[in-house]
């Protein structure tokens, strides 16, 4: 299936690169250490042979197509990197006439690392609900059905915690944060020009590495990605001190399930909750 | 560096009787950049606002606190006195000791302490404060008024007389609205028509007021001074040029349909006026319902059968004046101001099943009691049973149908009805001295000039029975109804066999009422009545700038009430248009175009639709305040993850610095 989901992504690449639909395809290839699968740019259509489609090609590409602004360029998309599309859509930050889409149903991507490639899904691919692209020009592969939204067993075990307990978890992780940001710089919701933790004028973190700093930095972009976030997990995979992120983030996505019935990025033109109102909507607050 | 002064207020003992403001002050002076600190018994009088100014000339002040009540009652005041001392009015910041501090707080020490900080706060914040200048527009000087019921003709008769331009939009074929229906007036029992129509007259013939009749609002863009509004002309089918409004036509029209002036009592042809005073005094064609235009709709498709042709308008019409190509046209008009009298329509008693919901010809509201009083109703004024023309003897009055009543979410008293009640009473027995009227009330809300003497009047004089109670079901019995209640005060239940009943009916606002008032961006409550700015203070402004509403569209009213704010909404409008250019408001938003990403959310979170999209030199798409419409919310800026928008007078910084400083770094 690899290589069928390969051969047939590298001939729509060399299609659109001769034609001069699109002036660059993002996709993967494989990494120097003939394992696993880096992004990838070609702009020529006698490098098309080095695109690949594995099981390890995890990365959300999504986030470079914010780099091709006003220039013509194929993607090639995972179901969960098609809703990074439709927030990045609604969210007025790319054309859709600018992007052709290869989207590629996924079977899921493993754990890997420099060298080595297990055979054991992600986490994140045991719990996705978005196998399927959402958003296409061309798709590879069959569709599948997809099964309901997520379970939040994982967030009702922590909530079930103590208050007290959760903050010295939250404590310690935040102690081991190095504030590297590589979570920010993988997440294809970040995308501000000038991120309010390098701001000074306001300063709204401060610069020092310490917890509670740390503690602030990281709760900061949880919140901006409430509603936002698209659940591909780059964050976690990408931070090399393995933060458990996705606890935050999938919190914020259980209640936004919860509250407003709602998932980011599911379609191109949908208005995210926090930023509407509904006056039928009824929170409960003050009842 | 800056050389802040600090004025701390004792507000007679209101401060001073429990914070020590001694202490405030000397703890003032030792605040950073703070060059002078002073108090004032009442620093809002002239000798405090004084001593303001002489201790800025004096220790060379260029930035001010002042430690007093709510920036809501005297923040313009303190403007003005640091603006006459030649700082700029925004360099001002207030910590507001009276209601955040001495009036909340007992313990004199905790108190103290607390106006200490918040007089710190300011400090911190007044240091980073920028000044600011507002900034002239200009405006176009004319005004719409959307309806024409009486409060919307007296709002465009006021502003005419100003000599402004007026252009009044009216749904209907002819203005007049629900007061037009009515046969008298209570509590004089003056003619509705003798009265209103001399008024009606007056807005065909001013030369400064454009009637727009059968028109709808579509679209409102814009702000104060410079709003732009579509308006929908629906097709008349008849030249108005042409015309001449000599009535062959509504005469000679053969079709028959259910008369909506007349609240279906009566008929009307399918070219029609509403009724004889119509103004325009011109018919329109009913394309729904004329034989002709029903030809033209089967001779697209020419299924079913052929229906009959007609056209007779046409042939009696002696200046040419029907024209079927006319289509409804959408125009485009400018205005500075808007008057809103939407007014009200009668609540739809069929969700009562107890009275018949509607089954029982005899049951009739008010309303229809008023056509069938009319002179120039569908009876000719002779009030006959809609079931078999036969003049009624005992007529039961039911009060509160759709007033005061939780159960049909009309908890509000509509005001007027236990007075047209009342009228209703006194006039049935002049039409017919035999007439026995029951009154099912309540209690008789007789509030008003000459009210009370009024509704006596009906009980004493023309011995109408007045029975505390709710009517718990009416039944037919032959031709007669019997009319079920409880006598509440003699605690016990009454049955009376009427040949009418008449049920008062509450107002409630006209059907899209809510649809205006989105398209305008002005509030309404749960009911769709419009909401004013304050309800005391500003009755007849909305919360957006140049937008006024007036009459019962606001809520239940009569028709002095009425009129008097239809004046009132049309002083406010010629204020306005009167001004040469609009001073706006320095204190809104601004962004940082450096900043901002063009995601767009304060576009989504604007109430007042002043973010406007923008392309800088190096093509990024992004936002930018229409400094006129703005009007300072924050909104944006909480919304804004890359915190590129900040508040004037309230930015991120400004703020940051007070609950820093509070926190002690």
């Amino acid at each position: 299936m690899e290589a069928d989901f390969t051969s047939q992504i590298r001939e729509k690449a060399r299609e659109l690169l001769e034609k001069g639909t699109v002036e660059c395809v993002i996709g993967y290839e494989t990494g120097s250490d003939g394992v696993s699968a880096r992004p990838s740019f070609i702009y020529n259509p006698s490098e098309v042979e080095r695109l690949v489609f594995d099981n390890t090609c995890s990365h959300n590409l999504v986030k470079y197509l914010l780099d091709k602004k006003g220039k013509p360029t194929a993607i090639v998309v995972k179901g969960c990197d098609s809703r990074a599309l439709n927030l990045l859509l609604s969210e007025k930050q790319l054309q859709r006439d600018q992007i052709f889409i290869i989207g590629v149903v996924c079977p899921g991507v493993v754990e890997w690392g420099w060298n080595r490639r297990s055979e054991q899904f992600q986490k994140r691919c045991d719990l996705c609900r978005q196998h399927t692209p959402l958003v296409y020009d061309l798709l590879i592969g069959t569709p599948v059905t997809e099964e309901p939204p997520p379970e939040f067993t994982d967030i009702a075990e922590m909530s079930a915690r103590a208050t007290e307990e959760r903050a010295s978890f939250w404590r310690e992780q935040a102690e081991r944060c190095l504030r590297c940001y590589a979570c920010r710089q993988a997440c294809p919701g970040c995308y501000c020009i000038d991120c309010f933790v390098e701001q000074l004028d306001p300063e709204w973190v401060g610069i020092r590495i310490a917890t509670g700093e740390n503690l602030m930095w990281n709760t900061i972009r949880a919140f901006h990605l409430a509603g936002r976030c698209i659940a591909c997990n780059e964050c976690e995979r990408v931070c090399p001190v393995n933060l458990p992120l996705s606890l935050l983030n999938r919190k914020l996505e259980e209640e936004m399930l919860e509250l407003f019935d709602y998932r980011a990025g599911m379609s191109e033109d949908a208005t995210a909750p926090l930023i509407t109102f509904i006056k039928e909507e009824k929170l409960g607050i003050g009842e | 560096m800056s050389r802040i002064g600090v004025f701390i207020c004792h507000c007679g003992t209101n401060i001073g009787g429990v914070v020590n403001v001694p202490e405030v002050v000397e703890a003032a002076r030792h605040m950073p950049l703070v060059a002078f600190a002073d108090e004032n018994k009442y620093t809002c009088s002239e000798v405090g606002q004084s001593s303001i100014r002489n201790a800025i000339a004096e220790h060379k002040l260029d930035r001010v606190v002042i430690a007093s009540c709510s920036p809501r009652m005297h923040e313009n005041t303190f403007r003005r006195t640091v603006t006459a001392a030649g700082i700029n009015p925004y360099l001002l910041e207030m910590a507001n000791l009276r209601e955040h501090c001495s009036w909340v707080h007992s313990d004199a020490r905790d108190a103290t302490s607390k106006a200490i900080d918040l007089v710190r706060m300011a400090v911190s914040k007044v240091a980073r404060h920028e000044a600011l200048f507002p900034k002239q527009i200009g405006l176009t000087k004319r005004a719409l008024v959307i309806g024409g019921g009486v409060t919307g003709i007296q709002a465009a008769l006021d502003i005419a007389a100003s000599g402004h331009e007026v252009v009044l939009v009216e749904k209907e074929p002819s203005i007049g609205g629900r007061m037009a229906q009515l046969d008298k007036t209570f509590p004089t029992l003056d003619c509705s028509a003798c009265i209103l129509t001399p008024k009606m007259v007056d807005v065909a013939q001013h030369p400064k007021i454009t009637l727009l009749s059968y028109s709808e609002i579509v679209d409102v863009r814009g702000f104060v001074g410079n709003f732009e509004v579509d308006i929908l002309r629906k097709a008349k089918l008849v030249d108005y040029e042409k015309c001449t409004g000599c009535g062959l036509c509504w005469q000679a029209c053969p079709e028959k349909i259910p008369s909506e002036f007349n609240l279906g009592l009566g008929h009307r042809t399918a070219i029609y006026i509403p009724f004889a005073q119509a103004v325009p005094n011109k018919p329109v064609i009913d394309i729904a319902n004329c034989r002709y235009e029903n030809y033209r709709r089967w001779k697209e498709t020419e299924e079913g059968e052929e229906p009959p042709q007609c056209r007779i308008c046409e042939g009696v019409c002696p200046t040419e004046a029907i024209d079927r190509t006319q289509q409804d046209e959408i125009i485009t008009e400018k205005f500075g101001a808007i008057v809103v009298t939407t007014g009200f329509k009668t609540f739809d008693y069929s969700v009562y099943g107890e009275y018949g919901g509607g089954r029982y010809p005899n049951v009739i509201t008010s309303l229809q009691l008023e056509r069938l009083m009319s002179a120039a109703g569908p009876t000719e004024g002779e009030v006959l049973r809609p079931s078999d023309g036969t003049h009624p003897k005992s007529v039961v009055f039911i009060q509160c149908v759709g007033s005061r009543d939780d159960k049909v979410n009309r908890p509000y008293c509509s005001k007027v009805c236990c007075m047209y009640t009342a009228k209703h009473a006194i006039m049935l027995k002049e039409h017919d001295p035999e007439v026995q009227c029951y009154v099912f009330y309540i209690d008789i809300r007789a509030g008003g000039k000459d009210f009370e003497e009024f509704a006596r009047r009906a009980q004493d004089e023309t011995g109408a029975l007045y029975l505390r109670g709710r009517v718990s079901q009416i039944y037919q019995q032959g031709d007669k109804l019997m009319v079920l209640g409880e006598d509440s005060l003699m605690g016990r239940p009454v049955e009376i066999t009427a040949d009418l009943v008449v049920l008062a009916t509450g107002m409630e606002p006209s059907e899209n009422a809510a649809e205006i008032a989105q398209t305008l961006n002005i509030s309404y409550n749960t009911y769709n009545f419009l909401i004013e700015a304050h309800p005391k203070l500003r009755p007849v402004e909305t919360q957006t700038d140049g937008i006024f509403v007036a009459g019962a569209a606001v809520g239940p009213r009569d028709i002095p009430e009425c009129v008097a704010h239809g004046s009132a909404a049309a002083v406010k409008a010629v204020a306005l248009l009167s001004q040469d250019s609009l001073t706006t408001d320095p204190l809104i938003s601004v962004v940082d175009p450096m900043k901002c990403v063009g995601c767009f959310a304060c576009k989504e979170v604007c109430p007042f639709n002043a973010i406007e999209e923008q392309v800088t030199r190096d093509g990024r798409t992004i936002s930018s305040i229409n400094e006129s419409v703005c009007k300072g919310c924050g909104l944006c800026v909480v919304a804004c993850r890359p915190g590129a928008i900040n508040l004037r007078g309230f930015t991120n910084q400004q703020l940051l610095s007070e609950v820093l400083t509070l926190v002690g770094r």
